[in-house]
Formats: structure tokens, C-alpha cells, sequence
């Protein structure tokens, strides 16, 4: 047997109508770790809607987010995984379908960027990177839509052999231009090093790591840590009206590189929505969110 | 919804509100270069919004097998991309509710301190409770635009909680949290170099 077209378009559309209907798990332990800290208590009012939001999408099979962003994907793929068909085109075909039927419909927000014309399809859309899985039989794909509301904040700077508080600085001066705008609280992650496209796509990944779970290395944990510390030492709060719960976690993720040294930092807002699955050589799927 | 200068007034930074009534929605930056186009040139809006609140809201309405409209859902959306054309439709149309999420910026709220208008911050990602306060669709104008992109005045009960984010007298916690952060940015940079430096020492003890 092999992993088909059919099986990834398949699966491919139903990650992306899952992923907005329900706040993942570790999302809805960290907010609920929030609001038990919480001092502020418009916060509090606003934390507590949140879950409770959470909870009518997921029980009334409806959308956390009326604005389902674009379709983005993460396919990672075992090096004993057998393809069959145009995988490519699984994605285009799968997220099409996913149009024409889904029920509530979807908003037009696939948009072109030089002439604004919005609709449900446009050029490389889904957005689609691939990586390999050594000696694994399966290939593994991940749903993380985006959208403007906190899209718009990532930002990037390269530096020459930054020191750690350089690099810290930085991460908080992005945290600051976002304000209140990112529907906080936010998880952030953090690409270091490598070269400008390698840092901003670990900044991207690192935010699909689940909250609660630290960087392996205890040096990157311990930055981690503190970053969120200092975060939620700005004062911002859920939804931007003031309180402590600015985020709900930070990623880091570095890689080497040469002397010059990209800082990349983006946003997930605090429906922190992404699901997975994996597809056997054999045709089993399996959901790992 | 209606609400009166009055009542916009007697509201503070960090009320939580709950809205009745009619409202107007549109999520599309064109709608708002549209609205601000006409009250420059003193046009009739299709949906009369004198003196009304106008929301940073997208929709998604369809017609139904019967003729009628059904809104399906709705949701805030960031409101400072209508920076720039806030304060003239705002002062043109004298609004007395504005929102959407994230705020507006001093010279919205400088021209809402004149109209006795506040600006309510609705919870992003809130879109399955919020949307349990839509009665109907009363109206719906420019339907040549895209769904969200629509003028689209709606009969809502219970909408909310709202927070107000920027109340009729100037005072805003967008421009308060962005001073007082501001503020505190270089004590929570002492505190990092600290926590850092502990760090260290921590990992050389090993």
C-alpha cells in the first residue's frame, strides 16, 4: 500500500475544518493557568468568555474565529513513507472541496497581494512546507490557518554576532509594537540563527509546539522562561485592555549559522489553532493534536 | 443600540457592556473608504447611520430558500487598519459607538471625545458566543461586495461582554497600556539581564 493522493487530500481538508472548530487542549490548560493568575479583572472577564467560547464551538460544532485566515501546512515526511499521485495538488484539490462543502461557509481571505482581490484560491495557496522524517513510515501533516489579526505583527531583524540580551531586546521590542493588536494571550515564537528564511521558519514551527512543553536544551528553556516572564511583565492582557496574561508561552528555537544572525519573532493568538495527523504506508490515519 | 451622547458619556474605560438593538457591521477597509467617501461629499448612506454605532465587525450572510437573509456568524476584526478614515467618518456621521478589537488611535479618540462616542473592544476568537446574540439581518447594503466587505445592520440581543476601550472623555487603555509599558521597558530589561545572569550562574554550578 502507499499514501495516495486521495488519502492526503482527504485529510488535508479535514485538518483545516477541525482546526477552526475547537481551541486546542494545551491552548485551553494554559488559558485556564491564566485566569487563575490573573490580578486584573476585566481580564478575568475576558479569560473567562474565551474558555467558555471555546467550549460553544466545540460542543455546537461551530467557529472559534469567524476569520479562518489561509490554509497553512506543515508536511513532514518519513524517508519510509511511500507516495503515490500528485501530492502537491492534494492540497489545492482537498482545500477546493473543502469550499465548496463546508457548512457555515468560509469567507473570501485568500488575497493577492499586488491587486487585493480576495476569493478561496489564489497563487501557491495552501501554503505548504515539506521536510523529511528519517526512517519513518508515515508522513505527517499539520493544519495551522493564519490571519491578520495576528499574522501582521511577526517581524524579523538580522544582527552580527548579537549577544543574548540583544537578542532578548529585540524579541520584546516586536512584543511592544504588537501592543494590544495580536488578540493576546499570544504564544510567540522565536527563530535564532541560521539564515533569514531558516530563523523565520523555526519561528513559525516553534509556535506549533505544544504550550506547557520546553526547548530540550535547558539553556533555550531557561530563555524561554524569562522572556515569558518579561512579557507578562508589559501589562497589555487578554485582548489588549490591560492584565498579566499578555502570553501563554514562548518558543525558541535557534540553528547555527555565520556571524550574522536573524531574530525572527511571530504570533499565534490565544486560539492557538493547529491540528496533525499522520497517514501510514498502510492507510491508517492517525490525529497526534 | 441606539445609545445617545449622553449615555456614551456616563461609560468608562474597562465597563464591560452587553448591546440590544440594531447595529451596523462591516469588516471591509474598501466599505470604510466607501463610507468616509460619502460623508466627505455628503452623500446618503444606503443604511442611515447618523448619530448610530458602526462596528468593526465581519459577517457572513446568505440569502435563504425563502428570499430572506440569515447572518451565520460574526466576529470582530482589527480596527486600527481604519485609522486613518475613523475620525472623519466619526465626526461626519456624529457615531456614538464604535469597535472592533485592538483599538483605534489618539486622533480617532480625539474626534470620539467630540462626537460622545466610545470605542467597545469585542473578544477575538469569540465568534461562536457572540454570535448567540444575532436576531436577524434588517439590512443589507453595497451587496456587490464581498460578504464581510457588506454594510450589514443587524438585530442583536445580549451582544457582548464589550469592553470599553476608549471612553467619550479621551481616556484610552490602548494609548494608557502602550505608555505605561513603555514606561516599565527599561526595569523589565534590568529584570532580564538579571534573570539571565542567575541563569548562568546556575548552569556554571552544574
Amino acid at each position: 500500500m502507499a499514501i495516495t493522493y486521495e488519502a492526503v487530500k482527504n485529510l488535508t481538508a479535514q485538518l483545516y475544518d477541525w482546526s477552526l472548530r475547537k481551541v486546542p487542549d494545551d491552548a485551553q490548560h494554559a488559558l485556564r493557568g491564566l485566569l487563575s493568575s490573573e490580578r486584573n479583572e476585566t481580564a478575568r472577564k475576558t479569560l473567562t468568555f474565551m474558555l467558555a467560547s471555546s467550549d460553544a464551538a466545540e460542543r455546537g460544532n461551530r467557529f472559534v474565529c469567524s476569520d479562518s485566515g489561509v490554509p497553512v501546512y506543515l508536511m513532514r515526511i518519513g524517508t519510509a513513507a511511500r507516495l503515490e499521485g500528485p501530492i502537491k495538488q492534494a492540497f489545492t484539490d482537498g482545500f477546493a472541496e473543502l469550499v465548496a462543502r463546508i457548512e457555515p461557509p468560509l469567507l473570501d481571505h485568500v488575497t493577492n497581494p499586488l491587486t487585493l482581490q480576495r476569493g478561496h484560491s489564489g497563487r501557491h495557496m495552501p501554503l505548504v512546507t515539506y521536510e523529511l522524517i528519517d526512517d519513518a513510515d508515515y508522513v505527517e501533516i499539520t493544519c495551522s490557518p493564519k490571519a491578520l489579526g495576528s499574522g501582521r505583527w511577526a517581524a524579523l531583524e538580522i544582527f552580527s554576532f548579537p549577544t543574548l540580551d540583544v537578542i532578548e531586546r529585540y524579541v520584546l521590542e516586536v512584543v511592544m509594537k504588537a501592543g494590544s493588536q495580536p488578540c493576546p494571550p499570544v504564544v510567540i515564537g522565536v527563530g535564532i540563527g541560521g539564515s533569514f528564511d531558516y530563523a523565520a521558519k523555526m519561528a513559525k514551527q516553534a509556535t506549533l509546539r505544544p504550550v506547557g512543553q520546553a526547548h530540550a536544551e535547558p539553556m533555550v528553556a531557561a530563555m524561554e522562561q524569562r522572556l515569558l516572564a518579561a512579557v507578562n511583565k508589559t501589562g497589555f492582557g487578554p485582548m489588549g485592555t490591560g492584565g498579566d496574561a499578555t502570553s501563554m508561552a514562548v518558543h525558541v528555537d535557534y540553528a547555527s549559522g555565520h556571524g550574522f544572525t536573524p531574530v525572527a519573532v511571530c504570533f499565534n493568538c490565544w486560539i492557538n489553532r493547529r491540528t496533525s495527523a499522520r497517514i501510514y504506508n498502510d492507510g491508517r490515519v492517525e490525529r497526534i493534536d | 443600540m441606539p445609545i445617545s451622547a449622553e449615555q456614551a458619556r456616563a461609560l468608562k474605560v474597562g465597563d464591560t457592556v452587553l448591546i440590544d438593538g440594531d447595529i451596523v457591521v462591516s469588516a471591509g477597509l474598501p466599505t470604510y473608504h466607501r463610507i468616509a467617501e460619502y460623508v466627505r461629499e455628503g452623500r446618503e448612506l444606503p443604511i442611515d447611520l447618523t448619530h448610530g454605532v458602526l462596528f468593526h465587525l465581519g459577517s457572513y450572510s446568505r440569502e435563504t430558500p425563502q428570499g430572506d437573509l440569515e447572518v451565520l456568524y460574526i466576529n470582530p476584526t482589527t480596527s486600527t487598519r481604519f485609522n486613518p478614515l475613523m475620525p472623519g467618518i466619526i465626526r461626519g456621521l456624529g457615531l456614538h459607538a464604535v469597535g472592533g478589537k485592538g483599538g483605534l488611535d489618539a486622533a480617532c479618540a480625539e474626534a470620539m471625545q467630540e462626537a460622545g462616542c466610545v470605542y467597545l473592544s469585542f473578544p477575538g476568537g469569540g465568534s461562536a458566543l457572540l454570535s448567540e446574540a444575532l436576531r436577524g439581518v434588517r439590512q443589507v447594503a453595497w451587496p456587490e461586495l464581498l460578504t464581510h466587505y457588506r454594510l450589514v445592520k443587524l438585530r442583536v440581543e445580549g451582544l457582548g461582554p464589550a469592553t470599553v476601550g476608549i471612553d467619550a472623555h479621551g481616556n484610552s487603555v490602548y494609548d494608557d497600556l502602550k505608555a505605561g509599558s513603555q514606561e516599565r521597558l527599561q526595569a523589565i530589561f534590568t529584570e532580564l539581564d538579571q534573570d539571565r545572569a542567575a541563569s548562568a550562574q546556575a548552569s556554571s554550578n552544574i
